[in-house]
């Protein structure tokens, strides 16, 4: 039973990113895309060699100068795959089943003509199966190099997953790998185990609020003692890449050099950050001209430069979440109301305790004083109402907490929450083995007891 | 990907990131876990004053089996690592290895290059390699010692009628515990090196599936001429002749019953110079995990082509439902709200 030494492997498999690693790290090993390239069948043999080989010089060119794709092309060694496969059944067949590329290989593969790419995972739930098991299985034994025999595993799952869906994951982990144990977490409930490395949190419970907000959706998740509210979710279609396309849209206005999305991915992640209050920021501007910042863009080559400025988009662009107006104009309410709503939608007995715990995850959140600017507004929404009842009533209230929370593993805050629960020593008691399956079935991943740790 | 590579890509992803780090002049902090196939496990970690110098340290399960290889105890595979180690730029083999670690490596970031990280990255397989660069050492002393000997009198005659003149030619057998339950054998004798596996499955299912590549791994060659240089595969279900004074003999019934042996008979072409055998050795040490990994993929390739199957009986069964509409329209006038959906009672 030497397995018990391995650290578990901590999958967290998004709609856009995928991130891979071992429990007990800080950081995950592997973060790239939920993609998978797939060689488009009856390709005769020659052609697939040719192919096989432009693809991989693509490969090595724009990859990691250390490691190109040599290492990894499914290369048959100038043995014709027929020549090789002298059954009979197995030579009409071929490999084509494991001629394929996952995460940035696959983006890069798809650009070739014989490969096309497609995403297994959309609005968080896999879509295709077959493709999200050779995904599996390649990140398995080619990026993490784990025998599943020898380790638990932890994957993650969206809000609402379906239990069917459960059980198909626990069908492929468990009878295509063989995996030891398996556990599904719940992405919110593992964002809220993240937030235990903040010096704010004092008491490690399992009920909060999560505010997830990744490149496509984000989402505001109640949770009480580890059980996702589901009836209360609430999504808001605002997330990064509206972002992003509101600063390109800047700068696009302002006539800049450079207005590639890609540019403005940059300015979002470097300059932006969330402000008090616009009027007052854009006259420190006014006043400051050192606020303004200057961006500068090279191509590949680094023979040329671009120069971009970069204005009032350092403090607008976030704001779009605080005041949707500014960007779009089918959606117009602000994340603190949404927020509130959706506490407000909650059992009252809970509420007090999820306004006092509000966490953030995800990329979206990580604009400097983003957690500030929502506390102080949230807190306005929620004293106002408790005025409101005052007057009404007549009687005092003894007020409501509100503390958001940010923390510096925001940005895989899933992932990292993962890998704290699974290093613990109790997590494998809390999985199901290989045995517990054998035993009763696919139906037993339905339900997991949840960490309730002290 | 039809072949497992014997580099781990992560040790390499994560050095270039420290290298990087360190070129741009702000040197990352690391403390992170790698993990690689049979219980092995990296850990990378910093120097706590000096950000530059960084330790990979590796445990494996096969570590105390390759120390006792040799019989002059465990300075054969730490002299047989550092001369692979030290002689690339950057590196230094630790005083003593980390607590809880088998070995070390120091690596100054100054002066690591892309070539060093590469052979970082292959560490399991130079320790994997010792029994192997022992076995290789040994035919060459053999196979000059008693050139005279036949090629049909070998190990395995010899062994058995005790024969005087070659005793050597047979008594060693390098072991790698490598699995709980799986062992590697390397045997080298004058004109040949034997390697057998031990391969033994927990799941009933794995063990048909392994069965099958198994014996598709003996048939294969003999199916095919244009792979006759390879070596030659032997696949039993009773433990080979080279091993049976070897294995213990009080081992389970049960547990022995369900092993399988599979054996590669190295000829000298195969091990000829030293990129032969770097490469012979690190398919070997890697043929259980190739051969799990493709047990898995054809699992999951069924498991697609039972999907594919399922999807189109759905779809014949869809096609010889009645549509319930006519039939109600007969009857009564079928109510719908105004996003059209039915109503039911």
């Amino acid at each position: 039973m030497s397995y018990l030494n391995n650290p578990a492997v901590v999958m967290d498999n998004g709609t856009g990113l995928t991130k891979l690693g071992f429990a007990g790290n800080d950081s995950p090993s592997w973060i790239f895309p939920t993609a998978i390239a797939t060689s488009q069948g009856n390709s005769t043999a020659s052609k697939k060699m040719t192919t096989n080989s432009t693809s991989g010089s693509n490969v090595t060119g724009s990859g990691n100068p250390y490691f190109g794709n040599s290492t990894s092309a499914t290369s048959f060694n100038n043995l014709n795959s027929s020549m090789l496969l002298s059954n009979n059944l197995a030579g009409k067949r071929g490999t084509e089943d494991l001629d394929f590329y996952i995460g940035n290989e696959a983006l890069i593969a798809s650009q070739g003509p014989s490969y096309s790419l497609s995403y297994p995972i959309k609005h968080g739930q896999v879509e295709n199966w077959d493709h999200m098991e050779r995904f599996w299985e390649n990140s398995i034994f080619k990026y993490l190099r784990t025998e599943p025999e020898d380790h638990f595993f932890l994957l993650t799952e969206p809000p609402l997953n379906p239990p069917e869906n459960r059980e198909q994951v626990a069908e492929i982990f468990f009878e295509s790998f063989n995996c030891a144990g398996l556990y599904i977490a719940v992405q919110a409930v593992l964002a809220l185990a993240a937030s235990w490395t903040s010096s704010k949190v004092t008491d490690r419970s399992l009920t909060g609020t999560v505010i997830d907000s990744g490149d496509g959706v984000t989402h505001v998740i109640p949770v009480a003692e580890g059980f996702v509210i589901g009836s209360a979710i609430k999504n808001i279609p605002i997330a990064g890449r509206d972002i992003t396309l509101f600063i390109q849209q800047l700068l696009r206005e302002r006539g800049e050099a450079d207005t590639s999305l890609r540019t403005a991915e940059r300015i979002k992640q470097e300059y932006c950050y969330v402000c008090p209050d616009i009027v007052k920021e854009f006259n420190k501007f006014d006043k400051n001209p050192d606020k303004f910042a200057q961006f500068i863009v090279e191509n590949q080559e680094k023979t040329q430069k671009k120069v971009v400025d970069v204005a009032y988009e350092r403090f607008l662009a976030p704001e779009i979440f605080f005041n949707p107006e500014i960007a779009s104009s089918d959606f117009l309410t602000p994340l603190p109301t949404i927020v509130d709503h959706t506490i407000q939608a909650c059992p009252i007995d809970v509420r007090k305790a999820l306004y006092n715990n509000i966490v953030l995850s995800g990329g979206s959140t990580m604009f400097k004083d983003f957690g500030r600017r929502l506390q102080r507004d949230l807190k306005g929404i929620v004293n106002n109402r408790i005025a409101l009842s005052e007057q009404l009533s007549g009687t005092k209230s003894t007020g409501v907490d509100v503390s958001v929370i940010s923390h510096r593993k925001q940005r895989n805050a899933v992932w990292f929450g993962g890998s704290l629960l699974a290093q613990t020593a109790e997590f494998k008691s809390y999985c199901h083995t290989k045995q517990d399956y054998d035993e009763y079935g696919p139906e037993i991943v339905r339900n997991f007891s949840l960490f309730n740790m002290v | 990907m039809l072949h497992l590579q014997s580099s781990n890509l992560l040790i390499q992803k994560t050095f270039t990131e420290a290298l990087e780090a360190n070129k741009s002049g702000e040197p990352l902090t690391f403390d992170r876990i790698i993990s690689d196939f049979d219980y092995t496990n990296f850990h990378v970690s910093n120097d706590p004053e000096n950000k530059t110098q960084l330790f990979l340290s590796v445990r494996t399960k096969a570590w105390n089996s390759i120390l006792n290889c040799d019989s002059n105890g465990s300075q054969g595979v730490l002299s047989y690592l550092a001369a692979k180690y030290t002689k690339l730029a950057g590196i230094t083999v630790a005083g003593g290895s980390e607590s809880g670690f088998d070995y070390t490596l120091a690596i100054d970031l100054n002066q690591l290059t892309g070539e060093t990280i590469v052979q970082l990255s292959l560490l399991k397989t130079n320790i994997m390699s010792y029994p192997f660069y022992l076995a290789f050492q040994e035919f060459a002393t053999l196979s000059t010692q008693n050139p005279t000997t036949t090629t049909v009198t070998v190990g395995r005659f010899n062994e058995e009628t005790g024969n005087v003149s070659s005793i050597d030619v047979s008594s060693t057998l390098y072991t790698i515990q490598y699995r709980d339950n799986e062992n590697m054998f390397i045997k080298p004798s004058n004109d040949r090196i034997t390697v057998i596996f031990e391969t033994f499955f927990q799941d009933e299912t794995d063990k048909v599936f392994g069965k099958v590549f198994l014996q598709e791994f003996v048939d294969a060659r003999k199916r095919n001429r244009d792979i006759q240089s390879a070596p030659q595969v032997i696949f039993s279900t009773e433990p080979p002749l080279e091993l049976q004074n070897h294995l213990p003999k009080n081992n389970e019934v049960n547990d022995e019953a369900s092993k399988r042996f599979i054996t590669f008979v190295l000829f000298p072409r195969h091990f000829a110079n030293d990129e032969l055998q770097f490469k012979t050795v690190s398919q070997l040490t890697l043929f259980r995990n190739y051969f799990h990994y493709h047990i898995k993929c054809s699992k999951a390739y069924m498991h697609s082509r039972m999907r594919y199957r399922v999807d189109t009986f759905v779809k014949v069964l869809n096609r010889a439902k009645i549509d319930e509409d006519d039939e109600e329209n007969g009857n009564t006038e079928t109510k719908r709200t105004i996003t059209g959906r039915k109503m039911v009672y």
